[in-house]
């Protein structure tokens, strides 16, 4: 087996060595009954060439996914990764060691995380990041526990547009705690203030709200912050479309407490749903709550400047059952990503794509609303996802667009089942398309 | 070395500029002025060459499988094979759009079905749910659903056993689940003590998690009077799969009489670890416990032949991320197990436990182990010894450093009187026996250094990028971001700021 380099020859000598006759020997502590005693049932091994034979066969029942632009977002968006970056992460010094624990031979990782949690601080304009939980649910599903151990009360709000699956990922990680979930009925493109304001108590842990939100919108954080604050609970900010950060208001600057952030957009595959990666940055008065591990700055015995992972008394292998979460491996080689991402793309690159996404968006909006086909269900400010209803056959709609090499928009009749979005769609377009295929795109939904 | 933020000019580019034929769409028109930031964020302003640089540089700071032996205990740091990058690297998988319709995917779902059914034949289990991220991620998903099997059936259980020996995020997930953790004693062959153990079980309990081998890297050779001692109570068995190395073609914990395993597939099924995740973390479960499972799982309708995400149903623990599991790596799982085969998989235990073995019967001279018998695919040795001569377990690890290995795990597991000052050694098969030798040789040649000249071992290491770190300043200061350091300027007085290597 070209995976162990050790022959039959040299394991008779290290068995002679250990003093035993045989393999069987050192197996004496397993009991006979519990031994498998047959060959595992499994297919006889494949050579490699037969292996990618075998493997290529499978991969081409999925539809031509590289060749297919998508339509849809709802949570995964695909943007342009560079060259550069995907050159870099080839580096197994990079993607084939583990987590950073010896300092001495980790700096390489060590310092990209440092550097990812700064771009990311800068991002969001809050203090303290924590670079890596593995998919903005669970990420936002640890900022509610935080949060509920930072106040110790027992009622969570969630918005209504957060994206369902985070929602359902909140619910089953706070099941166990005893905690009440209020979900704020749908109106429209936002989250209802006036909604917030009935269902906020004294003896609620915190408010979660994604901006942009689920329909693309961006919510009017700044409000709902303050009427959370007035009612002392802490106000999470989900923001799952991280594109989104290049042109919209940082967090920091609307004194949000918590921000649970999907990295996705930062380099990352869309890969079928994961690996991703989330951020959670907050106030440096939280840090003692928060969960997963954080990169720090400091000496070595030489006074030289280096990084070591910190404020390690918060987590499992040092607390135990007292951690702030039970997090160990997480993403870490995302976060290496997209810190080699926002290095390339930098101050100018992240603006420009950011705008190009809200701008080809919204072009293709007004493209498909000329044609008369199509109406704005109600109108709200988005980023790069609309919601619009098709007054024609959605089936035809969504042959259409996979005839023509494009991955068709979300139903939201499946996450929100309500007569009035069976019509609806959620488009999601990113810095991608070009203008000849945006029109091409509202050509074919036009006739 | 500088940071990235460092090694900024004004005006510098590192994108590719995209064509903008938009004019025509203003931003102020759609989007209220307070929703905005002012400013552009400020992040870098480099070009792509310095980021290469930078980044190739970054890495040769950094120590990895490819560099050299790795023998961290409990995380089987073994090779990971490069078609297995290639196939998880396939442009049809990796562009799959996650909401795709399931006409779109049937190759990404296929694999998901298929290699649910290879890791049930591999660990005797009946279902897997592919949706966990880490090993800790699959264990919060496995104690949620024995939590919710006895919600179903009437009955408030509230204790989860633990093992003193067991991984930190075993009491920590237990605790995620608001279950109280009770720790059950080692005995004097460093595997659970029965009698702490049936005395501990009761119908309140939920049973226990269990790593096997363990953490000291021995097999429970009780196993059979745990499996019986946790189920006559009614209670549920809990497999640790982290060390399932050891196991592959020998024994199954489904037929050990486990309900409920995650495995990690980074570690047995050679996933890369990518300088801590991203990995998997995959959870099976008995058939008892299915309708628990996280929903949705993938199935396969028998009479169109089409593969589809099938909803778990109410009694599911429900959602427990977004969308479906680490794919990628599930893709490098199945290519590596198709490669092997049933007698492969075997091989790669054997040759892990002869090697693991084979640097205890060589090693318990010089480091006496924990306990003295035949181990699993990982050995635990202790540094004790060394104490007199004023040197710690840390000291030789940071030595081995200047010899060009990466140290084993230290000061885990710990627990007294058997387990202190550790050295969990696990040399996966993918080691040779030279490197082994190698190893094994400084291993001796570094106790010699303790007793004759220590202060090359508390001096250690000098032939790293960098030396021994200020971990207490890293706490008492922190600085987190670049801006922090900024802020700090005055106060901090670094040497250089470049390493030089």
């Amino acid at each position: 087996m070209r995976y162990i380099p050790s022959t039959s020859e040299q394991q008779k000598e290290m068995l002679k060595e250990i003093g035993v006759s045989s393999f069987e020997e050192l197996l004496s502590s397993i009991p006979e009954n519990v031994r498998l005693k047959k060959k595992l049932n499994l297919p006889p091994a494949l050579p490699e060439n037969e292996l990618e034979e075998n493997i290529m066969h499978i991969v081409q029942k999925n539809a031509d996914f590289y060749s297919m632009k998508p339509l849809i977002g709802a949570g995964a968006y695909r943007h342009f990764i560079p060259e550069a970056e995907k050159a870099l992460l080839q580096r197994e010094e990079f993607w084939t060691c583990y987590t950073p624990y010896q300092p001495e031979l980790s700096q390489g990782t060590l310092q990209a995380i440092f550097e990812f949690q700064s771009h990311i601080s800068r991002l969001t304009k809050m203090e303290v990041v924590i670079p890596s939980i593995f998919d903005g649910a669970s990420a936002t599903a640890e900022a509610v526990l935080m949060s509920i151990r930072l106040t110790h009360k027992e009622k969570i709000i969630i918005s209504p547009l957060l994206h369902p699956h985070y929602r359902e990922t909140i619910k089953t990680y706070v099941e166990p705690h005893n905690i009440e979930i209020v979900e704020l009925p749908l109106q429209d493109g936002a989250t209802s203030a006036d909604m917030l304001k009935q269902s906020l108590d004294n003896n609620t842990a915190a408010i979660v709200v994604q901006s942009p939100n689920f329909l693309g919108g961006v919510e009017d954080i700044q409000e709902i912050v303050e009427i959370t604050h007035q009612n002392d609970a802490l106000f999470i900010q989900v923001i799952v479309e991280a594109m989104s950060l290049g042109l919209l208001k940082s967090p920091g600057n609307m004194n949000v407490d918590i921000v649970a952030g999907n990295t996705q957009s930062f380099g990352l595959d869309l890969s079928f749903g994961g690996p991703h990666n989330a951020f959670l940055a907050t106030k440096k008065e939280y840090i003692r709550q928060l969960p997963g591990r954080i990169v720090g700055e400091t000496k070595d015995r030489d006074g030289k400047r280096v990084f070591v992972m910190t404020l390690r008394a918060r987590e499992q292998d040092i607390r135990r059952e007292k951690a702030t979460s039970n997090i160990c491996t997480n993403h870490n080689l995302n976060v290496m990503a997209g810190n080699i991402y926002l290095s390339l793309l930098g101050t100018e690159g992240l603006y420009q794509y950011s705008l190009l996404n809200f701008k080809k968006a919204h072009y293709l909006e007004k493209e498909l609303l000329k044609s008369g086909k199509f109406t704005n269900p109600f109108p709200y400010p988005y980023f790069n996802e609309f919601l619009i209803n098709y007054q024609g056959n959605i089936e035809e709609l969504r042959k259409r667009l996979i005839e023509n090499n494009f991955i068709p928009p979300l139903s939201v009749w499946q996450f929100y089942p309500e007569e009035k979005f069976r019509q609806s769609l959620l488009f999601a377009v990113t810095e991608i398309f070009s203008r000849d295929e945006l029109n091409k795109i509202s050509n074919l939904l036009s006739q | 070395m500088k940071l990235i933020f460092e090694k900024s000019f004004p005006g510098r580019i590192g994108f590719s500029k995209p064509i903008d034929l938009f004019d025509d769409i203003k931003l102020e028109e759609s989007i209220p002025i307070k929703y905005l930031e002012k400013n552009k964020k400020q992040l870098t302003e480099v070009s792509e060459v310095d980021v290469i640089r930078h980044f190739t540089k970054l890495s040769k700071f950094n120590y990895g499988v490819d560099d050299g032996l790795y023998p961290l205990g409990s995380c089987t740091m073994k090779y990971n094979p490069r078609i297995n990058e290639k196939m998880a690297g396939l442009a049809n998988f990796s562009y799959a759009h996650p909401l795709s319709f399931p006409d779109m995917a049937q190759g990404s779902l296929e694999l998901i079905y298929r290699l649910d059914k290879l890791l049930c034949e591999i660990t005797g289990m009946d279902k897997y749910t592919m949706a966990p991220a880490s090993g800790a991620h699959g264990e919060l998903t496995g104690v949620l659903i024995m939590r919710k099997y006895f919600l179903d059936h009437g009955e408030k259980r509230h204790k989860m056993l633990i093992p003193d020996s067991a991984h930190g995020t075993n009491p920590a997930s237990a605790a995620m689940a608001e279950f109280e953790v009770v720790e059950i004693k080692s005995n004097e062959n460093g595997t659970v003590d029965l009698e702490s153990l049936s005395h501990a079980m009761d119908g309140e309990t939920v049973g226990l998690m269990l790593t096997n081998p363990n953490t000291v890297g021995l097999y429970d050779e009780g196993i059979e009077s745990i499996q019986k001692i946790i189920h006559d109570k009614g209670g549920l068995l809990y497999y640790d799969g982290a060390n399932l190395n050891a196991s592959l073609g020998i024994i199954r914990p489904g037929d050990a009489g486990f309900d409920v395993v995650h495995l990690n597939l980074h570690k047995t099924f050679s996933t890369p670890h990518g300088g801590g995740g991203p990995g998997s973390g995959v959870v099976g479960v008995k058939s008892r416990l299915i309708p628990y499972l996280p929903t949705p799982v993938v199935a396969l309708e028998e009479s169109s032949g089409k593969y589809y995400f099938k909803d778990v149903g109410e009694k599911s623990i429900g959602m427990i991320r977004s969308f479906w599991g680490n794919f990628s790596v599930l893709v490098k799982t199945f290519a590596w197990i198709l490669s092997l085969g049933p007698e492969g998989l075997y091989e790669c235990s054997k040759a892990s436990i002869i090697n693991a073995n084979y640097v205890l019967a060589k090693l318990k001279e010089y480091y006496k182990p924990a306990y003295d018998r035949y181990c699993g695919h990982e050995c635990t040795l202790t540094g004790r010894e060394y104490k007199k001569y004023g040197i710690k377990t840390l000291d030789i690890a940071k030595r081995l450093m200047d010899y060009g290995f990466h140290p084993p795990t230290i000061y885990f597991p710990h627990f007294e009187p058997y387990a202190d000052e550790t050295i969990m050694i696990e040399p996966p098969e993918s080691e040779g026996k030279e490197v082994l030798d190698d190893f094994i040789n400084t291993m001796i040649a570094i106790s010699k250094e303790a007793k004759e000249n220590p202060e090359l071992l508390t001096s250690a290491p000098r032939r790293t990028p960098i030396t021994r770190t200020d971990d207490a300043m890293a706490v008492r200061r922190p600085i987190l971001t670049y801006d922090d350091e900024l802020r700090l300027k005055d106060e901090l007085n670094y040497q250089e700021k470049d390493i030089n290597f």
